[in-house]
């Protein structure tokens, strides 16, 4: 090698040398001109994009209607666990000492946390205020309601029901109790069936992130079957996999970004819609109770669950399909 | 710079490209590779690129083995090479800035060295004025350049031409020729891969001709391929 020659090769090396931070800046730069580019090739496919987007969409919101729907029903059982009290109907003929001799039996069960007791009078005095039946009752000659006991159990909780079952025959062998009757069987029910519901959010959620993750991978199999020319000239000219994989990465992410979003729509629609009838039926139930749509956070989880599952759907196509790219 | 230990390359199917080369091209070297098509010019070359790995024997790179390169490596081996391509392997969906761009940008290169280099690059080929206009409205012999444009731009040790000027008339071939002769000049080892006897004669440089996968002639001018 002529020294001349050596000179200038050296040169040429030291042109080409760059800082940690110029390398850092210019990583950066890259990717957001990446970000960008996938963004633009998005906008450019309108009517792909629009029809791939939709399918992750609907995709996602199903699995996430029912999950927000099942939530409801859980917040609905929660705010009943109060309210899983028994009550114990005296005989109608019962003097005012044997139910003082009865509320003192009921006190002194370990199981009890407090005893109300509702007379007769008192009963049909809520009955006329709360049922609107004020007139037609007062034609009755007698009044026909029993003495009840209101009785509240120290363990409240709905998982706790054989206790409280045990209460309720043990109330049930008082001397002049009629009937003691727990109301919780329907809250059973209804935990069991949210119960499965969870379950059901669980297999369907499964089940549609695969869909998401196979509808994302095939829209990137195609961008890269699109690109291949591209793909080719890039590893030609020394661009490594990371390289050449970055773009694709991106596409996906913004795939499942905006499948999510589309979701989250959807979900604040429908919610907010259904939300107006929930509110006329709880009135007439004399409830307070109101559906709660996924919120804020539920949106903010699903965007990030949807961008997760485009990020690894568009991963899992490029491993695939890149290695079959070989420069000619 | 390229050293050639007794290469073979044998494709599945038993089909033998290349026996036994042995050569030898010194840094800042023009040298040609000529033969009939299916010589072996296109898999030397494609080994070169470490496009595909050699059968057997060694080939060397600045002293050290590349055979032996693993895969991960190949990307910053490839960025030390400068390769010219004879269907110029354009991207049409591109400026013709980008096209040049891109062996920066894969290296990461700062935006602001990249539109330097990219600048002197086409400025070395003539064709500064059209760095905003897509290739496809260049002619042949333009497109050529901004090919060779790429090619040097992140000022490779090693330049690789296979068939550079296969598709140009006579005049824009010995234009590009000039041009490979320029990068010559600066220290840059160039091995072009071309058929054109009566253009490579007139460069008056080694020429190096292949036969059946083998070295046939190593040496100065000569005539036709009878």
């Amino acid at each position: 090698m002529a020294p001349s020659v050596k000179s200038k090769l050296r040169r040429g090396a030291v042109g080409s040398r760059i800082g940690f931070f110029g390398r850092l800046r210019a990583a950066a730069g890259h990717h957001s001109h990446t970000f960008q580019d996938s963004l633009l090739r998005l906008c450019k496919e309108p009517l792909q994009t629009l029809m791939t987007t939709t399918a992750i969409a609907i995709a996602l919101s199903l699995p996430a209607t029912l999950f927000v729907t099942v939530d409801n029903a859980r917040q609905f059982e929660s705010s009943f666990e109060s309210f899983s009290q028994i009550t114990a109907y005296v005989e109608n003929d019962a003097s005012a000492r044997q139910i003082a001799n009865i509320e003192n039996q009921l006190e002194a069960m370990t199981e009890v946390a407090s005893v109300v007791y509702i007379s007769p009078d008192q009963a049909l005095q809520e009955f006329i205020q709360g049922s609107g039946f004020g007139s037609a009752l007062e034609h009755l000659a007698a009044n026909p309601l029993p003495p009840v006991f209101i009785i509240e159990p120290k363990e409240k909780s709905p998982a706790e029901a054989g206790q409280a079952q045990q209460l309720v025959s043990k109330i049930n062998k008082v001397a002049q109790i009629e009937d003691a009757q727990i109301d919780m069987l329907w809250l059973q029910r209804l935990r069991s069936l949210t119960q499965m519901g969870q379950k059901i959010v669980l297999a369907l959620g499964a089940a549609l992130g695969l869909g998401v993750l196979v509808i994302i991978g095939n829209s990137i199999r195609l961008a890269i079957h699109n690109r291949r020319e591209e793909i080719i000239v890039v590893k030609l000219v020394g661009g490594t996999d990371a390289y050449v994989r970055r773009p694709f990465l991106y596409s996906g992410l913004l795939m499942g970004l905006l499948g999510a979003l589309g979701a989250s729509f959807i979900l604040v629609i429908g919610f907010w819609w259904l939300g107006g009838s929930v509110v006329q039926i709880s009135e007439l139930y004399n409830s307070q109770y109101r559906l709660q749509g996924p919120g804020f956070q539920g949106c903010l989880t699903l965007v990030a669950i949807g961008s997760g599952l485009g990020l690894s759907g568009s991963w899992l196509a490029v491993g695939r399909h890149l290695k079959d790219i070989k420069p000619r | 710079m390229i050293h050639f230990d007794n290469l073979s390359k044998r494709y599945p199917g038993g089909f033998e490209a290349l026996k036994g080369i042995n050569l030898h091209v010194d840094a800042g070297e023009l040298a040609f590779l000529t033969g009939h098509s299916g010589a072996g010019k296109s898999s030397l070359l494609k080994l070169l690129m470490l496009l595909e790995r050699p059968s057997s024997g060694a080939l060397l790179i600045n002293g050290k083995n590349i055979n032996r390169l693993a895969d991960n490596k190949i990307p910053s081996y490839r960025r030390q090479l400068g390769v010219v391509f004879q269907d110029h392997q354009l991207l049409m969906d591109r400026s013709v800035f980008d096209n040049v761009a891109l062996p920066l940008q894969v290296a990461g290169q700062p935006r602001k060295e990249i539109g330097r280099r990219v600048r002197a690059a086409l400025d070395g080929v003539g064709l500064l004025s059209k760095e905003k206009h897509s290739p496809m409205m260049l002619s042949g012999g333009e497109q050529q350049r901004v090919g060779i444009a790429r090619a040097v731009v992140h000022k490779p040790r090693i330049l690789l031409a296979d068939e550079p000027t296969g598709n140009l008339d006579p005049a824009l071939s010995a234009e590009i020729m000039a041009l490979f002769r320029r990068f010559q000049d600066v220290g840059v080892t160039v091995l072009i891969a071309s058929h054109d006897i009566d253009l490579i004669n007139r460069m008056n440089c080694r020429i190096i001709r292949l036969e059946q996968g083998m070295v046939a002639d190593d040496g100065g001018a000569y005539g036709p391929v009878s």
